[in-house]
């Protein structure tokens, strides 16, 4: 399959110290991949090197275009980003919110006009949100800004989503809900998506092709819709250390061993 | 804040009773000073029939180009406070954050102690030049950072002021008491009492350039208030729009406050109470901030004519104005937004 989002021999550095050294990741349109491992591994050096704000070497194209070099506006045509946590405090309503998201098909100078605000409504309803458009971005619970911020994304329209831990402030319900939005959404408008995630179980659970970070080289593969027991419990524990996979109906739970 | 955002249509009743305000006020501030005019003396002028002589110069030249520098000058601080305060993510940010209150009051000061104590034009110019060189002064040196986080600029913003004060200082401590060191500190006060229409009209293109460009760039302002990053994922091209922004709003103010030097609070405090005032932190409340520091400014203006026999220094009524009413609107409407 063709590749939508690529790295090639990607490096990138804190200052003067290499974090990432050398990554190569390919992304397929539809699919959803996470990138696993431990803290200061460097999951978020790479999706903070995607999106330009650390400076990347190597080779990041979207659909065959150079990202590398592209200024903020063209980059944000081409991928969108979805935070831990939005760094809103309030004072919008939510539906405010969905329209920043136009900022980068829109003019320097230009309003959303009567279609965008339509757009917008409409990316909330896809995701049973429109309910809270009126109300304070800062009113709402962890679980529905992000959601929210979903629609941002959605009305934002870039064909690739990064995405760090956007499911690191929710509980176990929120988790589950906002992660099956994301992986739909992927699905269906055929979007590449790279999330990181600290949940290894949730990873399994929802994404198609996980990816395992040590210390800013990938050490293993794993594809989720091919891989058995075994496969996955050695990947894993290249990561993890001492564990065990547990197989439930087709899908895998990793715990510790005893 | 994380309050319910106000009722619609409770915001324009809001816009019309500050407006009805901003009017009353400006009637009232033609009317008082040392030389009276009346409401049927400002009728007759506007419908073209014969006053007095000296009324109608007094009308003029005086007491029209003071209160629209009044409403201009509330306006500009209001509206570069409130773009301050959403772009660097800080409540106490006021016009002064990236250093045109310090570099603006050395420019001043130099001109009163090398040019003369009563020279306007060269206090004015300097003042202006003074307030434009420190915030370039802030962008060189957020540049020699290599920094791009927007915390850069409050740090180097702190660091010209204070270089700003310490040479003032010193000016201070070799000035003539008498004539130069009086003419600082009353410079450093405030007053719309040096305005002239000639002064309105020499300061009036660069407010205006100011004013408009900001209120263009409201989109992206609004954008600013979201962390650098999530801001450029969203696709604002930080740093020229940034630039943009803090220059739009240094020619603003720069321009206002070289005509009537400091004037302490108003930048502050208007932000802060549109903001309770609408429940809400957008491009609508840029422009109820500058309405709110039109009225506070306007009626600080008014007071400073009547209290005494002579015209206080307007900073100490914009915060003696300002203070009640910040406070009346934490107290009503702190409960909801909390």
């Amino acid at each position: 399959m063709r590749e939508l989002f690529s790295l090639k021999d990607v490096r990138i550095a804190y200052g003067k110290t290499e974090i990432v050294h050398g990554v190569d990741i390919g992304i397929a349109p539809g699919e959803f991949c996470a990138l696993l491992g431990l803290n200061g591994s460097g999951k978020t050096t790479i999706l903070h090197g995607c999106c330009g704000f650390l400076p990347i070497q190597g080779s990041f194209t979207v659909a065959d275009t150079d990202c590398r070099s592209l200024n903020e506006k063209k980059r944000a045509r081409l991928v969108s980003f979805i935070p831990q946590v939005c760094s809103l405090q309030g004072g919008r309503t939510a539906f405010e919110v969905v329209l920043m998201g136009f900022n980068s098909q829109l003019g320097l100078l230009e309003s959303p006009s009567a279609e965008h605000k339509r757009a917008a409504l409409e990316a909330m309803q896809r995701l049973n949100c429109a309910e809270f458009a009126e109300k304070d971005f800062g009113a709402l619970s962890q679980g529905q800004r992000q959601i929210v911020i979903l629609a941002r994304c959605i009305v934002q329209d870039s064909p690739v989503m990064l995405m760090d831990e956007p499911d690191s402030a929710l509980d176990f319900l929120n988790r589950h809900m906002v992660l099956s939005k994301i992986s739909e959404l992927i699905k269906e408008e055929n979007k590449a998506g790279l999330i990181t995630l600290h949940d290894p179980n949730f990873a399994m659970a929802y994404c198609d092709r996980l990816f395992l970070l040590k210390q800013g080289n990938i050490v293993g593969e794993l594809d989720m819709r091919t891989a058995n027991r075994d496969e996955v419990q050695q990947k894993l524990s290249l990561i993890y250390g001492n564990i065990d996979i547990v197989e439930n109906n087709g899908s895998f739970l990793m715990g510790r061993a005893k | 804040m994380n309050g319910k955002s106000a009722k619609k249509g409770l915001v324009p009743a809001l816009f019309a009773a500050v407006t009805a305000a901003i009017l009353v006020a400006a009637v009232v501030s033609i009317c008082v000073g040392k030389y009276s005019i009346t409401v049927d003396d400002i009728r007759a002028i506007f419908a073209g029939k014969e006053v007095d002589d000296m009324t109608r110069r007094v009308f003029l030249t005086l007491r029209l180009s003071r209160t629209i520098m009044a409403i201009i000058s509330g306006v500009g601080l209001g509206v570069a406070g409130s773009v301050y305060q959403i772009i660097f993510k800080n409540p106490l940010a006021s016009p002064d954050i990236i250093g045109i209150a310090g570099g603006a009051n050395l420019g001043a000061a130099i001109a009163i102690v090398s040019v003369s104590t009563s020279g306007m034009f060269a206090i004015a110019s300097g003042a202006f030049w003074g307030g434009l060189a420190a915030v370039v002064c802030v962008m060189l040196l957020v540049k020699a950072t290599r920094s791009r986080s927007t915390s850069t600029y409050v740090l180097a913003g702190i660091v010209i002021n204070a270089i700003s004060k310490a040479i003032i200082m010193a000016l201070k401590y070799f000035a003539d008491p008498e004539n130069e060191l009086a003419a600082m500190e009353y410079w450093e006060m405030g007053t719309f009492g040096n305005t002239t229409l000639s002064k309105l009209l020499s300061i009036l293109p660069m407010f205006l350039i100011g004013l408009i460009g900001i209120l263009l760039l409201r989109r992206q302002i609004e954008l600013m208030s979201l962390s650098d990053n999530e801001c450029r994922a969203l696709g604002v091209r930080l740093k020229p729009v940034r630039a943009a922004v803090l220059a739009l709003s240094t020619l603003m103010v720069g321009s206002i406050i070289s005509v009537t030097g400091l004037i302490s609070f108003a930048g502050l405090i208007a932000p802060h109470t549109a903001r309770l005032m609408l429940c809400r932190n957008n491009s609508t409340t840029i422009i109820m901030s500058g309405m709110v520091g039109a009225f506070v400014v306007l009626t600080a203006d008014i007071l400073a004519r009547v209290l005494y026999s002579a015209e206080l220094p307007i900073s100490i009524l914009t915060t003696v104005i300002g203070v009640p009413i910040l406070v009346y609107f934490l107290c009503t409407r702190g409960k909801e937004t909390a």
